[in-house]
């Protein structure tokens, strides 16, 4: 109550225009008009309308706002329509324009504090000074025995070398002439200079492991291997061995 | 004599038009689908300049249209008229019997207009009073809209829209092109373009560019692209406030499975421009934003969200993991 509050109205049209004429806005009779802001803003996409009304309650209770209008002939089928906004229902709340009723209530307020302060830490105290006693009061532990040493671990297999994948991927490619085996070596070539899945081969191309003349034509080659027609695949195939033979040359 | 490729006409293209690669990609991708084209950009960007030259590069004809809102459908498609020395009607065909027909700020024209060329553009054949009329082979359509002057403006219908094979938007030139634009038009004479191919060179490009091969798992790269288009829940994606924004919130209605059709085509039609029988994923992805930018019905969330149609197209696309 006595405290300006703002009411927002947004429409956005898809044309272009000035002015909303036809917007309607609810009678706002119990609340006073303080103020009352249009924008316009034209967008690529239309226009955007913003009515900022700021209103002032001088009584406390439950106040309903009806909903916002727009009438407006719909372009895309010739028709006269009428939109409107959400209704509004606010409350009120309490206030005074007595300034020493204020200052009490802050006064009570501060007392009521002070009392939890008082009844939180006092409570905080108490659990503190019993977990020190019940700590205090705790059997000493028996170290448990160790346990057997564990038997040496074989060392890790050594991560296998770009030529030995590429090496693996040429006899794979050589043993098996389909598609299905094709797809397989160009998802491990990716793998191998860390492409993720999903991305396509102009992405792969951009990294900075396929800098190399050969590696690109590698690339390309089971690039056809994957995609091109069945007629066109044992030739594709050739070609991406042949890319992985110059590679392992 | 060697066989004329289409990469010699966007060449010749490029003497002339400066910058603008992608529409010129765009204008020669849908000659080679036997689709058309809705380019969207500011005034002064040489859309109608490129139009005019695809048509004198290909030896074809070449036909504008300024749609303005008090046109008919007969100013477009033709009429009868009555020979009073002949006592008898005689057929006068309208401009759109043309190879390359420039339809000029499209939006400008009430829906019946549009309508009838849509209509022509679709079945390209038009009917004028009982005689039907079949458009030239090839036959392209070239529509422009303007974004920044939407005054007086009727919206396409989605209906209409999706009939377009592709919607290039056309920006400005960078710094460097503008420059050369200055030195290029600063002699009084431009050199016009020269044909380069025939109309048969593209009737043949374009059943090459048919025979193009796409593989299964393309197909489905397709498919499951363009389902993401209407299942675009939980996508997150940055707005330009750097906001999360949820891309199903500014989707209102996905793209119809003419643009999963329109997809493998551009990506037949790009590989063939690149010289492959076989289409990548690398096609499919460079084309799906001109493929689905226009069939996808983004809502005023776009606008309020402060996303791009094209920041979230980009999210969907990279959403789906290429084969």
């Amino acid at each position: 109550m006595e405290v300006p509050f703002q009411l927002i109205v947004r429409v956005h049209v898809r044309e272009r225009v000035d002015s909303i004429d036809t917007l309607i806005l609810p009678i706002l009779a119990e609340l006073e008009l303080r103020g009352d802001q249009r924008v316009v803003r034209s967008t690529r996409s239309g226009t955007d309308y913003t009515e900022t009304i700021t209103v002032l309650a001088h009584h406390t209770g439950t106040i309903a706002i009806a909903p916002a209008t727009l009438q407006a002939v719909d372009a895309r089928d010739g028709r006269a329509k009428q939109y409107s906004s959400n209704p509004l229902t606010i409350t009120v709340g309490g206030g005074s324009l007595d300034p020493l009723a204020g200052a009490e209530r802050f006064a009570r307020s501060a007392w009521h504090w002070a009392v939890r302060i008082a009844i939180w830490g006092g409570s905080i105290i108490v659990v503190v000074a019993l977990a020190a006693l019940i700590f205090h009061h705790r059997p000493v532990r028996v170290p448990a025995p160790s346990p057997e040493p564990l038997p040496p671990q074989p060392p890790p297999a050594p991560a296998r070398s770009r030529r030995d994948q590429l090496s693996d991927a040429l006899t794979v490619l050589r043993a098996e002439r389909s598609r299905g085996s094709a797809v397989r070596v160009r998802a491990a070539v990716w793998r191998m200079i860390g492409a993720s899945e999903g991305e396509t081969l102009a992405d792969v191309l951009q990294r900075p492991d396929t800098t190399d003349a050969r590696m690109r034509t590698l690339l390309r080659s089971l690039e056809r291997a994957a995609f091109t027609y069945d007629a066109d695949l044992m030739q594709a195939i050739d070609d991406a061995c042949a890319s992985l033979e110059a590679i392992l040359s | 004599m060697s066989e004329k490729r289409p990469s010699q006409l966007v060449d010749a293209l490029a003497q002339t038009i400066v910058g603008q690669r992608e529409v010129l990609d765009g204008l020669l991708l849908a000659l080679l689908c036997n689709g058309h084209v809705l380019l969207e950009g500011p005034p002064g960007l040489a859309k109608t300049l490129a139009c005019r030259s695809l048509a004198a590069a290909l030896e074809g004809e070449f036909k504008r249209i300024q749609f303005t809102p008090d046109l008919l459908p007969s100013d477009i498609v033709g009429t009868r008229v009555f020979n009073q020395s002949e006592a008898a009607f005689a057929t006068v065909l309208g401009p759109i019997f043309a190879n390359v027909v420039l339809a000029d700020e499209i939006n400008r024209a009430p829906a019946k207009v549009q309508s009838a060329l849509l209509e022509a553009m679709q079945e390209r054949q038009v009917t004028i009073g009982p005689q039907t009329h079949s458009l030239p082979d090839p036959f392209v359509v070239m529509a422009t809209m303007n974004p920044l002057d939407s005054e007086g403006t009727y919206a396409l219908p989605v209906a209409q829209m999706d009939r377009f094979l592709m919607k290039v938007n056309v920006g400005y030139p960078t710094p460097e092109e503008e420059l050369q634009i200055l030195d290029r038009f600063a002699v009084a004479d431009t050199q016009p373009v020269r044909a380069v191919a025939s109309l048969e060179d593209v009737k043949r490009w374009r059943a090459d560019a048919h025979a193009v091969h796409i593989d299964e798992k393309l197909k489905r790269y397709i498919v499951d692209l363009v389902a993401k288009t209407r299942h675009a829940r939980g996508i997150s994606l940055r707005s330009e406030r750097g906001q999360t924004v949820d891309a199903g919130d500014l989707i209102d209605y996905g793209a119809s499975p003419r643009a999963t059709l329109a997809l493998a085509n551009l990506a037949r039609a790009r590989a063939f421009m690149d010289g492959r029988d076989f289409a990548l994923p690398d096609d499919v992805r460079a084309i799906a934003p001109h493929a689905l930018r226009h069939r996808i019905g983004f809502n005023y969330r776009v606008t309020t969200e402060a996303v791009s149609p094209e920041r979230a197209i980009e999210a969907l696309v990279a959403e789906v993991a290429a084969p």
